[in-house]
């Protein structure tokens, strides 16, 4: 009986730090590439959650097609995002100036969505509905393990993307050091643009995902502080880190439901500080601090 | 006059500089610059702190705003950006050797040919990657490790090593003795001549003056963001104000 209700929170702990290691990723992603924490991912996640709940419920599109035009979108949305809230001011030597306008873009991107959706909140079906049931009254929805399936799918093809693949090399190399890549004649434009729209649609994928486990509504923004949290215990600047420690903050937020719902988000942040204060570089930051 | 300059300089001046200007915001570091690199030659470009010796090489690889004409084997390439330019084969070596630190020593390797390959050509890079290891045999033996880990002469022969990767045509090398031993800088400067002995011409920026004229076929002198002294690397060796300023006792062979 307890393993079964053990098996089950580990199920949903991991579905959710899918969704948080997707957001982590996104954060990590520009942050090596541009050097900026992007405070409107959180937004960028829950634009991901609206645009598709206005395609399949509102437009009535096939899955397919509506996966389709989504990404589309979320090509789109990365692109203008780049152009509008980092290319102008990527010359500032105030370099607070761009995390500043990361902070403007979430709060335009949430009155947006208030403007077009209204403030409450949606309702999305599940994506794929039913029930798996592996003995007695231990029972898995089918949406938490398509979301640790897609979730894992889409990770693996960032790291392979940026280890198997000549271009994932050259974006790597740009975010290292962009005068050399400029100097090299790696068009820095592109492998930025190309990060800003991986970074989008990532977190739109992740939005999609999640929407029909919670009500799709502004709220979904602050998903981001869990990011956050994994990536930061994970060590700061680290994708791979990232992603475990995203997985952690999930399984300890479910695992802390034995003991407290209320305060699960208590009990997360709490070892956040805790690693902290342990470790404050994170679990994989030794690494980088040395490469750096 | 036109006649009179083939006759001294032959058909081709692969790079020719005129009035060249540089500009960071409203302050200027280059007046006026005049600077001709031949097929085949080293070129250097000595000249203390602060006198624009970065901020030319800077100019012709379009990281710079400036101004009057830079021509590239006949092209006006002036107001080109770096990546057009890296694709017509002029591989800037930045001061401070800027390797990729998280890349293998052969991945910054195979990101060099970034210029000729693009995003997505077929990785043909056999032929380059022998020619580097076998100039640096340093470099092979350390494949396989995180550039970060290299010691300074190593990061700088990786970082020459990268642009040789790229089919230079013209190599610009920012002061490729910074921050190194004299016996590391002896053996750099070897393999620069070795390199350009391969048929690769050079031009270089230099605060070692005495090696860099040891080397060069041609060199100017740079103070305050103009030309001062130039002239045959030889004769610039000799020159009195270069004795002064630059070499002081090292200028026996006068």
């Amino acid at each position: 009986m307890n393993i079964g209700l053990y098996l089950q929170l580990l199920v949903i702990g991991l579905s959710m730090g899918m969704i948080y290691a997707i957001l982590a990723m996104g954060i990590v992603l520009l942050v090596r590439a541009v050097g900026v924490l992007n405070f409107a991912q959180g937004e960028l996640f829950m634009l991901g959650a609206y645009v598709c709940y206005a395609l399949t419920v509102q437009l009535h599109m096939p899955i397919y097609v509506m996966l389709i035009v989504a990404l589309l979108i979320f090509v789109l949305f990365g692109t203008l995002f780049m152009f509008a809230v980092y290319w102008p001011l990527r010359n500032s030597k105030w370099p607070a100036t761009i995390i500043i306008s990361t902070l403007g873009a979430s709060v335009v991107l949430k009155e947006v969505v208030k403007l077009i959706w209204g403030s409450v909140p949606v309702v999305q079906p599940p994506i794929i509905k039913g029930v798996l049931v592996l003995w007695g009254n231990v029972r898995i929805e089918y949406q938490y393990l398509f979301i640790i399936g897609i979730g894992s799918l889409l990770i693996t093809a960032v790291f392979l993307l940026f280890d198997k693949l000549f271009l994932g090399r050259a974006m790597q190399a740009a975010a290292q050091d962009s005068y050399a890549a400029q100097l090299l004649g790696i068009p820095t434009i592109v492998t930025t643009a190309l990060t800003y729209i991986i970074s989008a649609s990532l977190v739109g994928v992740g939005g999609w995902l999640v929407s029909p486990l919670f009500l799709v509504s502004t709220s979904l923004g602050s998903f981001l502080l869990k990011g956050f949290a994994g990536m930061v215990i994970g060590g700061l600047g680290d994708v791979k880190g990232a992603v475990i420690g995203s997985l952690l903050v999930g399984v300890i937020e479910s695992f802390a439901t034995l003991f407290t719902a209320t305060y699960k988000d208590a009990v997360v942040f709490s070892v956040l500080i805790i690693v902290l204060i342990v470790r404050p570089t994170g679990f994989f930051g030794q690494k980088i601090s040395e490469k750096v | 006059m036109k006649l009179l300059s083939r006759r001294i300089w032959g058909e081709e001046k692969m790079l020719n500089i005129k009035n060249l200007c540089a500009f960071y915001g409203s302050i200027q570091a280059l007046y006026d610059i005049d600077i001709e690199v031949q097929e085949g030659t080293i070129v250097c470009l000595i000249g203390a702190n602060g006198a624009g010796k970065t901020s030319l090489l800077k100019s012709i690889s379009g990281m710079v705003q400036h101004s009057g004409t830079i021509e590239w084997n006949g092209e006006d390439i002036t107001n080109y950006n770096s990546v057009q330019i890296a694709r017509r084969g002029i591989m800037h070596v930045p001061e401070g050797r800027h390797v990729f630190p998280g890349l293998t020593v052969e991945e910054n390797l195979e990101v060099g040919t970034i210029n000729w390959r693009g995003f997505f050509g077929k990785r043909r890079d056999a032929d380059e990657l022998t020619y580097v290891y076998d100039m640096f045999p340093r470099l092979k033996e350390r494949r396989k490790q995180l550039s970060w880990s290299l010691s300074g002469g190593e990061q700088q022969m990786l970082a020459i090593g990268r642009a040789l990767m790229g089919r230079p045509k013209i190599l610009l090398l920012d002061e490729p003795s910074m921050g190194l031993a004299p016996l590391v800088i002896e053996e750099l400067f070897e393999k620069i001549v070795a390199i350009n002995k391969k048929g690769t011409p050079i031009l270089m920026v230099e605060q070692n003056a005495s090696m860099a004229l040891e080397i060069s076929d041609y060199a100017y002198v740079i103070n305050q963001g103009s030309i001062e002294i130039s002239g045959a690397a030889k004769d610039v060796a000799c020159d009195d104000r270069v004795i002064n300023a630059y070499l002081g006792v090292h200028a026996g062979q006068c």
